[in-house]
C-alpha cells in the first residue's frame, strides 16, 4: 500500500530524516489558522497518489497574501482524475543541489537494492537509460541490520556525509515498515541543511496487519469486497466475466479471451480450496457488474472440489449465462449436477473460452 | 528426478492445520503407491506427541530428526511464522524446504532465503504448489492423477496453470521428469536458472518448459543460463499495466516485465513461446 507524501514524511522524520516544516490541511480555511507557523513563501502540495503530480498542477507556489485563495483553487481541482482532499503546506526550500536516494526489494538478488545519484532533479528513469553509470547501486542482505560504512561511502561519492546518514535512516525505515520501496526524490541541500523534499513509501501488502494497517486504501470498493471473501479481483473493461482458481490459470483464461478477440470484464481468482459459499459469492460478485453478459468459470481442482463448485454456481441463481470448465476432485459428480440444471460444461478451457466469446457476439 | 528421490524422508511443518493434515495423507498415499518413504514426521510447536494420519507429530524439526530419517521439509505454516519454519529447516540441516504458504511478508521471505543459503538449504517457493517427480516423489499439493512419467521438465510460477499444462502434456503422451512450482511471489528461493541447473545434471530430462508470468525478468535470466532445449509460455499478455493480477508476482513494474516484451526477449534468444497452452505439446515435440 502506498503512503501519501505527508504520511511518509512523518515516518521519515520519526526515524531521523530531516523533512521540511509543513502542515496538513483539509480545507483552505484551515490554512488561515496555520499561516503564523509558515514562512512568507511556501508551497502547497496536493496529497494525491499519482505520478507526475507537479507537472499535472498538483504543486503550487504560494505566500501569506495569496495562500488561502491558492489553496481554495487547488482544493477545487482533480489531479489526473483524483480529487484533492488534503494539501501539505510546506516551507519553500532554497535548493542548492538535488540528489536521489532509493531502497527497494530486488527480485533478482533477493536483497535490498540501494540506489543513489548525485545528479538528482532529473527524471530518474531517463538518467538510468541514458547514463546508467551516474546511478550508484549497492545490494544489502536483509540479514544485515545496517548498511556497512564502506557501502555508504561508495554510494554517496562526493555528496555531503549527511547523505550517508540519511541513507542509513532510510534503510531503517525500509526494514521497520516492511517496505517494498522507500525513496527520497529529491534529497536536497539548502543553506540551512539537507532535507527530504519529497517522500515515497510503499508497504508490502502482506505485512499490513503487523504494521497496524487495517484497510488497504489502494483497492476499489468492489476489490475490497472481493478481498473480504479471500478473492483477488481486478476490474477490466469488457463483457465476459471471468472466475478462475489460481492467478496463472485465471490470467491465461483472460489471455485466451483476448486471443479469440473477446473482452474480459474482470479477473477473479477464487484461490485454493474454493467451497460452495465462496464460489456462490464469486459468481454473484461478477454477475453484479453491469457490463457482464456471460460468465466463464474455469476451475482446475487441485484441492478444489468440483461438486462444491457446481453447487455454488447453482446456488448463485444469476440471470446471465454461465459457461463452466471443471476438472479435478469429484469431477463427475460436479458435471452431473450442472448438466441437470442445464449449464454448459466444456472439457477444455479453450472450448469454454470460444463458447463465451461466441455467446456475446 | 531432481532435488529428492523416493528414498527421501519428508517432514511436514504446520502438520496439525487443515491443509497440512490433508496433504500429509495425499503425499503418503502417493509414496505408498510407488514404494517411496513419504512423510515420516509432522511438526507443530506445542502439539508434540500427537499423531496425524498415522504420522508422529513433534514440537520441533530438531526433535523430529532425532527420531526420524528426513532430508526435506514441506511447509504449511501460516504466513506470519512460515519464514521461521524455513530457517528452522535450514538450521536443522535439511537440504530442501518446500514452502507452500502464501501471503508471507516479503521481508520474511528475503531473510529466510538468505539464512537458508548460509546453511546450504534450497528453498522452493513460497506461494507455490511444490514439486512432483512422477514415480519418485511428491512434495506439496499437486494433483498427482494428472501426471505421467517421462522426460519433460516443467518449471512454473503458477499453481493451477501448471496442472493445466501438465494435463495437456500427459494427454499428448508427453510424460514429465520433474514438475517444479517455483512460486508466484516477487521474491522466491529457487528461480528458473537454479532449477534449470539441476535439470542439466539430470539424465532423464530432455527438454524443459518454462511457465512464466508478467513481472520481473527471471524467465529471460533462466533462458540465458541454459543449453537445454527449452520452450516457454508466459501468462498475462492481456494484463493491464500496474494492476495486480491475483498475487504479488503478477504485477508489471513501470513497464518492466510485461508479457509482450518478455515474450519478445525470449524469442530473440530463439526460445519458442506458445501463444496458448494447447500449443505447448506441439512445440515440445519439435524440440525432442
Amino acid at each position: 500500500m502506498k503512503f501519501l507524501e505527508h504520511e511518509a514524511k512523518l515516518v521519515f522524520a520519526d526515524n531521523g530524516i530531516p523533512v521540511p516544516h509543513g502542515v496538513l490541511i483539509r480545507s483552505a480555511d484551515e490554512l488561515a489558522g496555520h499561516l503564523d507557523t509558515l514562512p512568507f513563501e511556501f508551497v502547497l502540495k496536493a496529497q494525491v497518489d499519482v505520478g507526475g503530480r507537479g507537472k499535472a498542477g498538483g504543486i503550487l507556489m504560494a505566500d501569506k497574501k495569496n495562500g488561502v485563495a491558492t489553496a481554495r483553487d487547488l482544493f477545487g481541482t482533480t489531479i489526473k482524475g483524483v480529487p484533492v482532499r488534503e494539501i501539505l503546506a510546506e516551507e519553500r526550500l532554497e535548493i542548492l543541489h538535488e540528489y536521489f536516494a532509493s531502497i527497494a526489494v530486488d527480485r533478482s538478488t533477493k536483497e535490498a537494492l540501494i540506489l543513489f545519484t548525485e545528479e538528482g532533479g532529473v527524471d530518474i528513469e531517463t538518467l538510468a537509460r541514458e547514463r546508467p553509470s551516474a546511478i550508484r547501486r549497492a545490494s544489502v542482505s536483509l540479514l544485515m541490520t545496517e548498511i556497512p560504512p564502506f557501502m555508504l561511502r561508495d554510494l554517496i561519492g562526493k555528496a555531503p556525509k549527511e547523505a550517508g546518514k540519511i541513507l542509513q535512516s532510510l534503510y531503517t525505515v525500509f526494514r521497520r515498515k516492511d517496505a517494498v520501496l522507500a525513496e527520497i526524490n529529491p534529497l536536497v541541500t539548502t543553506p540551512s541543511g539537507i532535507f527530504a523534499a519529497d517522500a515515497k513509501l510503499i508497504v508490502d501488502d502482506n505485512a499490513l496487519k503487523r504494521q497496524g494497517i487495517s484497510q488497504n486504501r489502494d483497492l476499489t470498493e468492489r476489490e475490497r469486497e472481493a478481498e473480504k471473501h479471500g478473492f483477488s479481483y481486478v476490474e477490466l473493461i469488457g463483457n465476459i466475466g471471468v472466475i478462475g482458481n489460481g492467478a496463472g490459470l485465471t490470467m491465461a483464461t483472460l489471455d485466451l479471451i483476448d486471443f479469440f478477440d473477446g473482452k474480459a470484464a474482470n479477473f477473479l481468482d477464487v484461490g485454493g480450496g474454493a467451497d460452495q459459499e465462496r464460489v456462490k459469492h464469486a459468481v454473484q460478485l461478477v454477475a453484479g457488474v453491469p457490463s457482464v453478459r456471460v460468465i466463464i468459470v474455469n476451475l482446475l481442482g487441485g484441492i478444489t472440489r468440483c461438486d462444491e463448485v457446481a453447487r455454488g454456481i447453482i446456488d448463485a441463481g444469476i440471470s446471465q449465462e454461465v459457461i463452466v470448465r471443471l476438472a479435478g476432485t469429484n469431477e463427475e459428480e460436479g458435471k452431473c449436477l450442472l448438466m441437470e440444471k442445464g449449464y454448459r460444461m466444456l472439457d477444455s478451457m479453450e472450448q469454454a473460452v470460444r463458447a463465451a466469446v461466441e455467446a456475446v457476439r | 528426478m531432481i532435488y529428492a528421490d523416493k528414498s527421501a524422508g519428508i517432514i511436514v511443518t504446520g502438520a496439525t492445520g487443515r491443509q497440512g493434515a490433508f496433504h500429509i495423507a495425499l503425499m503418503n498415499e502417493y509414496a505408498r503407491n510407488i514404494g517411496g518413504t513419504g512423510v515420516v514426521a509432522g511438526v507443530t510447536p506445542g502439539k508434540g506427541g500427537q499423531e496425524i494420519c498415522g504420522v508422529p507429530v513433534y514440537n520441533s524439526i530438531r526433535d523430529a530428526i532425532a527420531e526420524c530419517d528426513a532430508e526435506v521439509s514441506v511447509i504449511f505454516v501460516p504466513a506470519g511464522a512460515a519464514g521461521d519454519s524455513v530457517m528452522e529447516s535450514a538450521s536443522a540441516g535439511l537440504s530442501l524446504a518446500v514452502t507452500i504458504t502464501e501471503h508471507i511478508p516479503v521481508h520474511d521471505t528475503m531473510k529466510a532465503i538468505a539464512y537458508a543459503k548460509l546453511h546450504d538449504c534450497a528453498v522452493i517457493g513460497p506461494n507455490c504448489p511444490g514439486l512432483l517427480s512422477p514415480g519418485e516423489i511428491k512434495l506439496g499439493i499437486m494433483p498427482a492423477h494428472l501426471f505421467s512419467r517421462g522426460n519433460i521438465g516443467v518449471i512454473s510460477r503458477s499453481g493451477t496453470l501448471t496442472y493445466e499444462i501438465v494435463d495437456e502434456l500427459t494427454k499428448a503422451g508427453l510424460g514429465q521428469s520433474t514438475v517444479v512450482g517455483i512460486g508466484g511471489d516477487p521474491v522466491i528461493g529457487q528461480t528458473f536458472s537454479d532449477v534449470l541447473r539441476r535439470f542439466e545434471e539430470d539424465d532423464q530430462t530432455k527438454a524443459v518448459i518454462l511457465i512464466g508470468e508478467v513481472g520481473g525478468a527471471l524467465e529471460e535470466e533462466g533462458a540465458r543460463s541454459t543449453d537445454l532445449p527449452i520452450a516457454a509460455y508466459i501468462a498475462g499478455i492481456s494484463a493491464p499495466p500496474e494492476k495486480r493480477m491475483g498475487h504479488a508476482g503478477a504485477i508489471i513494474e513501470g513497464g518492466e516485465g510485461d508479457a509482450r516484451s518478455k515474450i519478445e526477449r525470449l524469442r530473440k534468444m530463439e526460445v519458442p513461446v506458445a501463444s496458448r497452452p494447447s500449443e505447448i505439446p506441439g512445440i515440445i515435440r519439435k524440440l525432442l
